[in-house]
């Protein structure tokens, strides 16, 4: 079974943001109106962390683009009460919009505040809903959503491969965002493929997972900025 | 299909889930998209890719429509486009926004209430091209030809300019006028080396990259380019990794990423290059080999009359050293000797400064000083230097045989040009163009045409410029909204957007290579708009004389053929291909490069639109003395170009005495006087006296000149950095903050000589301790739901102030005062 | 016109007023009630049509009000039952007239308490994937269960010692005869009926106590059980349950306080009773300061910089005054009103149980928000105001409770009569035995 796992440069991360807008686009992610927005009901499954560092003028901005984790012990999955968030066998962490009652105990519990809400019913103008993806399910109102790793990616590739007939290849299945990302810096593929770029990566003095002591156990790894 | 759809239901948890749902169906269990079911059981509805062009910014990347059924539904790079292989910016990715636009402009319209009102009708294309043919004739008949002007905002190098050109000079005007004018961005170059374009950086072979200003990763002339670079060059091993530093008043993405920021006065980075200049000469560490060879005007020098003449040496050494530098910048003096010295002793090492930083009334004088400290490293012709690339060989429109009306026409003088020779090396300069509009002078304009741009909302002098467009008795647009710019437009004659539409871009600015993109339509027009280039023909034949001749295709696309044809025949370059993907470095490095064969060029065609684009990486290597245009045939520190305009005006004047000099250079408001005016200086930027702090304008990857307003995503992540969405906001340094009393999301006034805005403050430390910032982009009043009404447009209190050489708009040249808003 | 029914001639008549009796006051308090409640009820289909958008909540602070709430209900409830029982386990003769105002509390409130999540979930319409598809792992179904449990056992501990009372109103005839006779079980007094009543009740009391007490722990772990600073603590199971029974007791206060002044039971609600009571609000009041302590103590020396970082916020930040309003409210307040006899009047007591239960609501609003305003990962704290439905929720909520105990009174005698009776007829000679028992000398009492 592979394990899917992303990892992400921060040395060559610019925080240009197309892996936001990216994943907005990708996954019909809904557009809130701009008083919600800035009201803490934004919706980006791909969000963007900026920290300050230091005194002017000797600081450091720092930027760090944050996905769902995908925790490997995910401690919003716990916590649902009906199944609607789960892990599947390869490490895929996954909300089941249908079943979701909304009570936002996984979001509570995440301790990377990754997932997001449809505090309202999602609208788009009728112009709009022709180039949703049609690979990805619209949300309704009242469940909560997150990054899936653009799961939907995978299934099609596992068609390919399975039609002929052979392993998928490594970087095959590449999320919007690591696909689009202009610094190459978001890396996507099976963490127990040896041969894979992200498990090498992984082994990078420069590694690092969010809150190890956590024991969530994430799969997104960030490297450092080379010094 | 059955095992499909267990695959993947399997692959989303459903199986796990049903199990423990027993009775629930895994419809219920895991959220299919009916879609996706209808897929799993009778297989895909078709997918398709085809390639184009993004339209969304000069940059010119390559992108990938991803087409379900043949409707559009995901933009993603291009990954063999080598311009940016695969990579993209938010603005780009989310142009199908544009496409389905909402508020888009869905047929001819004809305002029918006063300006700004938004009443308009529809009419047929018929109608609106007769009314607008029979203007156009009775100007010819009347010999007014001339009065018909040309604005177009596109800035893009793609075949329309030509295109446009070729319509004007057939019909008879020579005021065909590209704003902002890349003619203007490259006077600096033209100043000292004679050639009028703009150059390119070796980035891949540079171990040290002083940037003064240029925001290359934000903004600059293609983002997503220098990004793709920059990221190689982190890949590399530490030793061979470059430095970059980048000089800025603000911290901006490129500063941010820098190894380090130096934070500097708006308007002084002139006088900072000059600075720096000062300690490479002193300490020696410059190309001496290339200056006493290929350079004229370094040391003081004596002209055939006699006189000597300040050499660009004894200017420096005498006007700018360091401490005299720190006072002017804010800039250190230790600052300025460490980075001199980096720069000095890390070959290769270059300096860039585009436009941001030239932004304002020395603009020019700023340019050429950084540009000569790449003379001074001798970055010619070098790994690691700077280079000109060449044009690719594209076919050049039919000679243009002008009837006597066309030729009478373009004698006349240009009226986007200063008839006084202010701004002497403008090609155009909005300030002109309005001022002479409005006075008639030395002509009235009839009707003007708009193309792309949306000047009104990001120009200075917006309240003459509406005034000028009131004053006009027919202008017309293209645009494919209704925006500030096109509310005053008597018609609209809606443009397709980018992916309905043909085009042609070549070579963008400062890209490291020669290239051809090819734009086509991704899908049929969805409403009743018309490619422009087009139109422009149909408005030919109606209007007859020269012009049809001008244009003799069939249609746009053929006219692309016929250009590209040429590229076939001369078996330069290859097509963009596969080969590409993997390290940069590589495939430029490829040498006995492989061209491709075609059979035909049907063939040839048919693989350049599938692919999206020819490139040519290996560039001609040029003598440097070509690279030298220049009177004396080498780089000029001292710009005989420069003399020999002032010279005309002085004549113009009267003959050349002390006082008639003198009145010349008054008028140009050069504060310099003698040799240094030829001279790369520091000229001080005239701020309001009384106003405490520099306000400076950015723009971000999420918008671009307001551009990316009317895409709700892109509105939605306008400050995605600084959390402020769809909201323009100001950043002020705690410093002055603390001064102020002003704590982080205060609402503030901020205040200059023309007016005044009110905006909420965020405290950022990555800011100069006297400048405020304010990105630019919205405070719409028009140009549809998703633009209207969100944020402040800074214009709204920046000074009507232009770059005195070539009259570029100089944002950056207004100081404000700031106050607590309560 | 039905003939009135005669009660005053019986000892406990004043039981029986409140029942046979309506005033002008009653109508109006029903009718400003269900007005309250109708606007809740429109608020809350607003928020069912529109979505949670109509909250204030956002994110990060994605629990407000109807947790907050939630978790307050759940905590007065456990004045009731849990102290009746205590009460009745320790044969505490003053218990008598106490215990069923207490138990009514306890089914009330816990009905309420237990809708407000549900109140809370985006998609109500599917709360029923709780039972068809629950995940036994997550804490909110322990809860499902347990407050269930503690309903019903509680209701049944409510209704049983009823029994008697309602024979009593039965035998009265009068309109509700018919209700009476229903829920009176053709109860006659004899003695196998008591004895096998008092049986049952016996065995309730005793399990009464566990459920209770599971009730509130769990509640404690739907925080407790995540990763969250100022959540993840051990002691927090017993830290809710000494809240919630000193909530509790503060409510009960209050009720008993109201309803000796409206219904005249001066002669049944002693000043001994009030005593009694506020000595344990005073006991459950330093327990309470003893778990904030140490909560905090151990927080602050371990100073995890997280936890540190939500501590400061309550103390300095923008929750610094809920947070020592709480302080004030649960601890300063009652341990001068009540430490010193000189303040330990009725009306004392009434302060400083209102002051309590204020308190107490401070305290969880205090638990749920700040940790999540303050999210681990660099995002900008959060702000939460909770909007008019929200409000109007809460409100509604007290309200349903009023009228809830309203229209109890109205049908039921407030006070058991029957133990009344009994305590009047054995409890003296009961004492005494009990007192014998325990002074030295031969065994007087037969296994
Ligand atoms: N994302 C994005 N990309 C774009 C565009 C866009 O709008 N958005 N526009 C495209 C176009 S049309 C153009 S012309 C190019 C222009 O792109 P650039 O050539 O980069 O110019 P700007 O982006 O205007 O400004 C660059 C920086 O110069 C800084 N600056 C301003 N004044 C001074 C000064 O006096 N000294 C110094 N040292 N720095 C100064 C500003 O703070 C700003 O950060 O970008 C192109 N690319
Ligand atoms: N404060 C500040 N101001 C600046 C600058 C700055 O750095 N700071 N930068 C200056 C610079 S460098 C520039 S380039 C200008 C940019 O200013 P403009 O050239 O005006 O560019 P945009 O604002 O992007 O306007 C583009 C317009 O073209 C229309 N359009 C888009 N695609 C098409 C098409 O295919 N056909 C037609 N017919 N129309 C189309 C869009 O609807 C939009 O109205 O702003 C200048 N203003
Ligand atoms: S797209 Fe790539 S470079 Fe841009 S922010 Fe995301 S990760 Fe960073
Ligand atoms: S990051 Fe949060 S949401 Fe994602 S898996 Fe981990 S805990 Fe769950
Ligand atoms: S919000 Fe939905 S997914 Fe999250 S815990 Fe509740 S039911 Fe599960
Ligand atoms: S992996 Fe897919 S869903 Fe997750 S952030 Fe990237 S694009 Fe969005
Ligand atoms: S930089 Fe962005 S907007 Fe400009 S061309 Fe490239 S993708 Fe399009
Ligand atoms: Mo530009």
């Amino acid at each position: 079974m592979p394990k899917w796992a992303m990892i992400i440069d921060l040395d060559k991360c610019t925080g240009c943001g197309d892996c936001m807008a990216a994943c907005k686009l990708e996954n019909n992610i809904a557009i809130v109106s701009p008083e919600e927005a800035n009201n803490g009901r934004v919706m980006f499954w791909m969000d963007m962390i900026t920290m300050y560092e230091g005194e002017y003028p000797n600081i450091q901005i720092k930027r760090m683009p944050k996905p769902c984790f995908h925790c490997d012990n995910p401690p919003c999955i716990k916590v649902c009460p009906v199944y609607a968030t789960y892990i599947n066998d390869e490490g895929l962490v996954g909300q089941v919009y249908h079943r979701c009652i909304g009570c936002r105990y996984c979001m509570v519990a995440c301790p990377y505040t990754a997932k997001v809400f449809n505090w309202y019913e999602p609208e788009w103008p009728e112009e709009f809903k022709v180039c949703f993806n049609p690979d990805v399910s619209v949300r309704m109102k009242g469940v909560v959503e997150k990054c899936s790793f653009c799961a939907h990616r995978l299934i099609t590739v596992k068609e390919t491969a399975d039609s002929e007939e052979r392993e998928i290849r490594d970087e095959e299945y590449l999320p919007a965002c690591s696909e689009s990302c202009p610094a190459d810096a978001i890396y996507f593929g099976d963490l127990d493929n040896r041969e894979s770029k992200v498990y090498n990566l992984s082994r990078s003095s420069r590694a690092f997972r969010e809150f190890e002591d956590l024991g969530t156990e994430p799969k997104v790894i960030y490297l450092l900025k080379k010094e | 299909m059955e095992i499909k759809r267990r695959e993947f239901l399997k692959l989303l948890g459903g199986v796990g889930g049903a199990v423990t749902l027993g009775a629930y169906g895994c419809e219920q269990v895991i959220d299919v998209p009916e879609r996706l079911i209808e897929l799993a059981k009778k297989g895909p509805g078709l997918e398709t890719w085809k390639n184009t062009i993004c339209g969304q910014c000069p940059a010119g990347c390559g992108i990938r429509v991803r087409l379900i059924d043949g409707i559009p539904v995901y933009i993603k790079g291009n990954p063999i486009y080598p311009v940016n292989q695969g990579g993209m910016c938010p603005s780009g990715h989310s142009a199908l926004e544009v496409l389905f636009n909402p508020d888009r402009v869905k047929e001819p319209l004809k305002r029918i209430g006063i300006q700004g009102s938004g009443k308009w009708e529809q009419l047929n294309w018929e109608d609106a091209l007769q009314t607008i043919a029979d203007f156009l004739i009775k100007q010819r008949r009347n010999n007014k030809s001339h009065q018909i002007a040309f604005l177009d905002g596109s800035e893009q190098h793609s075949l329309m300019s030509e295109h446009i050109a070729q319509f004007m000079k057939a019909f008879g005007s020579p005021n065909y006028y590209q704003h902002p004018s890349i003619k203007n961005n490259s006077i600096p170059f033209l100043l000292l080396q004679g050639v009028q374009q703009i150059p390119s950086y070796d980035f891949l072979n540079t171990k040290y990259v002083l940037s003064f200003g240029s925001n290359f990763l934000e903004e600059g002339y293609s983002p997503v380019y220098y990004t793709k670079l920059y990221a190689h060059l982190k890949d590399v091993t530490e030793e061979r990794r470059t430095r970059f530093v980048q000089v800025d008043s603000r911290m901006s993405l490129t500063a941010v990423n820098a190894d380090r920021w130096i934070p500097i006065r708006p308007g002084t980075y002139g006088a900072l290059a000059l600075g720096v200049a000062f300690v490479l000469i002193r300490e020696k560490i410059y190309d001496e080999d290339f200056i006493s060879k290929y350079t004229f005007g370094f040391e003081d020098w004596v002209d055939n009359k006699g006189h000597t003449h300040l050499g660009f040496k004894s200017n420096v050494l005498g006007n700018y050293y360091p401490e005299q530098v720190s006072k002017i910048t804010g800039v250190p003096g230790e600052t300025i000797l460490e980075i001199a010295r980096e720069l000095g002793n890390n070959r290769p090492s270059l300096v860039m400064g585009e436009q941001g930083s030239a932004e304002n009334t020395n603009g020019t004088f700023s340019q050429m000083a950084v540009h000569c400290l790449n003379a001074l490293l001798g970055n010619f012709e070098k790994e690691g230097g700077l280079y000109f690339t060449d044009l690719p060989p594209l076919a050049n429109l039919p000679p243009v045989d002008e009837d006597e009306l066309a030729v009478t026409g373009n004698s006349q003088q240009r009226i986007g040009r200063d008839s006084n020779g202010a701004y002497p090396f403008s090609d155009f300069s909005m300030d002109s163009f309005v001022k002479n509009i409005l006075s008639d002078n030395p002509y009235p304009i009839s009707v003007l045409f708009l193309y792309k741009g949306n000047p009104l909302f990001n120009t200075l002098n917006h309240h003459n410029f509406a005034e000028a467009l009131t004053k006009i008795p027919l202008v017309v647009s293209f645009d494919s909204f209704i925006t500030e710019t096109s509310e005053y437009a008597d018609i609209i004659l809606p443009d397709h957007t980018f992916l309905e539409k043909w085009d042609e871009f070549s070579n963008i600015p400062s890209v490291g290579f020669t290239h051809v993109g090819i734009q086509q339509p991704v899908i049929e027009p969805l409403h009743n708009t018309r490619n422009s280039a087009e139109v422009l023909v149909d408005l030919g034949n109606l209007v007859g004389g020269s012009v049809p001749n001008a244009l003799p295709f069939e249609n746009y696309e053929k006219e692309i053929k016929f250009r590209i044809e040429n590229i076939y025949r001369s078996g330069e370059g290859a097509m963009i291909s596969e080969g590409l993907k993997g390290s940069w470095l590589e495939y430029l490095q490829q040498r006995g490069w492989q061209v491709g064969r075609y059979n035909s060029f049907s063939e040839f065609w048919e693989l350049f639109t599938r692919n999206g684009g020819w490139w040519n990486p290996i560039k001609k290597k040029r003598d440097i003395k070509e690279l030298f245009n220049t009177p004396s045939g080498k780089f000029e520190f001292y710009s005989q170009l420069l003399k020999d305009e002032i010279d005309r005006l002085v004549l113009n004047l009267g003959d050349d005495t002390p006082q008639n000099r003198e009145l010349a250079i008054n008028s140009l408001n050069i504060s310099a006087r003698g040799d240094k005016v030829f001279l790369p200086h520091h000229e001080a930027v005239p701020f309001d006296a009384g106003m405490p702090l520099y306000l400076t304008t950015y723009k971000l990857l999420t918008n671009r000149n307001g551009l990316s307003s009317n895409q709700p995503t892109m509105q939605e992540m306008f400050g995605y950095t600084t959390r402020q969405f769809w909201n323009t906001w100001a950043e002020i340094n705690p410093e002055i903050a603390r001064e102020y009393g002003i704590s982080n999301e205060d609402y503030i006034w901020i205040e200059s000589a023309i007016g005044s805005i009110k905006l909420k403050a965020l405290v950022n430390p990555g800011i100069m301790k006297d400048v405020i910032a304010i990105p630019f982009g919205l405070g719409h009043s028009s140009y549809g739901r998703y633009a209207k009404g969100h944020g402040i447009n800074p214009y709204s209190i920046l000074k009507n102030k232009y770059d005195l050489i070539n009259g570029n708009p100089a944002p950056q040249a207004t100081k404000v005062k700031i106050s607590l808003a309560t | 016109m039905p003939k009135k029914i005669q009660y005053d001639y019986e000892t406990d008549a004043v039981l029986y007023r409140p029942i046979y009796e309506t005033g002008k006051g009653f109508y109006i308090t029903v009718g400003i009630l269900l007005l309250i409640i109708l606007w809740a009820l429109f608020m809350y289909i607003t928020q069912v049509w529109f979505g949670l958008g109509v909250t204030g909540m956002n994110q990060p602070i994605t629990w407000g009000f109807y947790i907050v709430n939630f978790v307050f209900f759940i905590g007065i409830s456990h004045a009731g039952t849990l102290i009746s029982a205590i009460l009745r386990l320790s044969k505490a003769e003053w218990r008598r007239p106490i215990t069923r105002m207490a138990e009514v509390i306890t089914a009330i409130v816990l009905a309420i308490g237990g809708l407000h999540p549900i109140l809370d979930l985006g998609r109500p319409d599917r709360v029923l994937n709780l039972f068809t598809a629950g995940r036994l792992q997550s804490p909110l179904l322990w809860d499902v269960t347990s407050i269930t449990a503690y309903f019903t056992a509680s209701t049944i501990y409510l209704y049983l010692p009823m029994i008697p009372d309602i024979a009593r109103l039965r035998d009265k005839g009068g309109k509700l005869t018919w209700l009476y006779n229903f829920l009176s079980w053709g109860w006659q007094d004899t003695e196998h009926q008591k004895k096998v009543l008092n049986r049952a009740i016996n065995i309730l009391m005793i399990m009464v106590i566990p459920i209770a007490i599971s009730v509130h722990t769990v509640i404690s772990y739907i925080f407790s059980m995540t990763l969250q600073p100022g959540w993840h603590s051990t002691i927090f199971g017993p830290y809710f349950v000494v809240g919630a029974i000193f909530s509790g007791i503060a409510a009960l206060l209050i009720l008993m306080i109201a309803s000796r002044k409206v219904f005249h039971l001066e002669n049944y609600l002693k000043k001994i009773h009030f005593q009694y009571l506020g000595t344990l609000l005073l006991i459950m009041s330093l327990l309470w300061f003893y778990f904030t302590f140490s909560e905090y103590l151990t927080g602050i020396f371990g100073s995890e910089p997280h936890e540190m970082h939500i501590i400061l916020y309550k103390f300095t930040g923008p929750y610094a005054i809920f947070f020592w309003g709480m302080i004030l409210c649960n601890f300063i307040i009652p341990v001068i009103l009540l430490g010193f006899k000189r303040f330990k009047t009725i009306t004392g007591i009434l302060f400083a149980s209102i002051a309590v239960v204020i308190g107490m609501w401070l305290e969880r609003l205090n638990i749920v928000v700040p940790s999540l305003a303050n999210p681990r990962i660099e995002l900008p704290i959060g702000i939460y105001f909770p909007s008019i439905v929200e409000w109007a929720l809460f409100m509604g909520g007290i309200a349903v409770f009023i009228l809830g105990y309203v229209l109890f009174s109205k049908f039921f005698p407030i006070i058991s009569i029957w133990e009344t009776e009994e305590g009047r007829k054995e409890a003296i000679t009961e004492v005494e035995e009990r007192i014998q028992s325990y002074l030295p000398g031969d065994e007087t009492i037969s296994k």
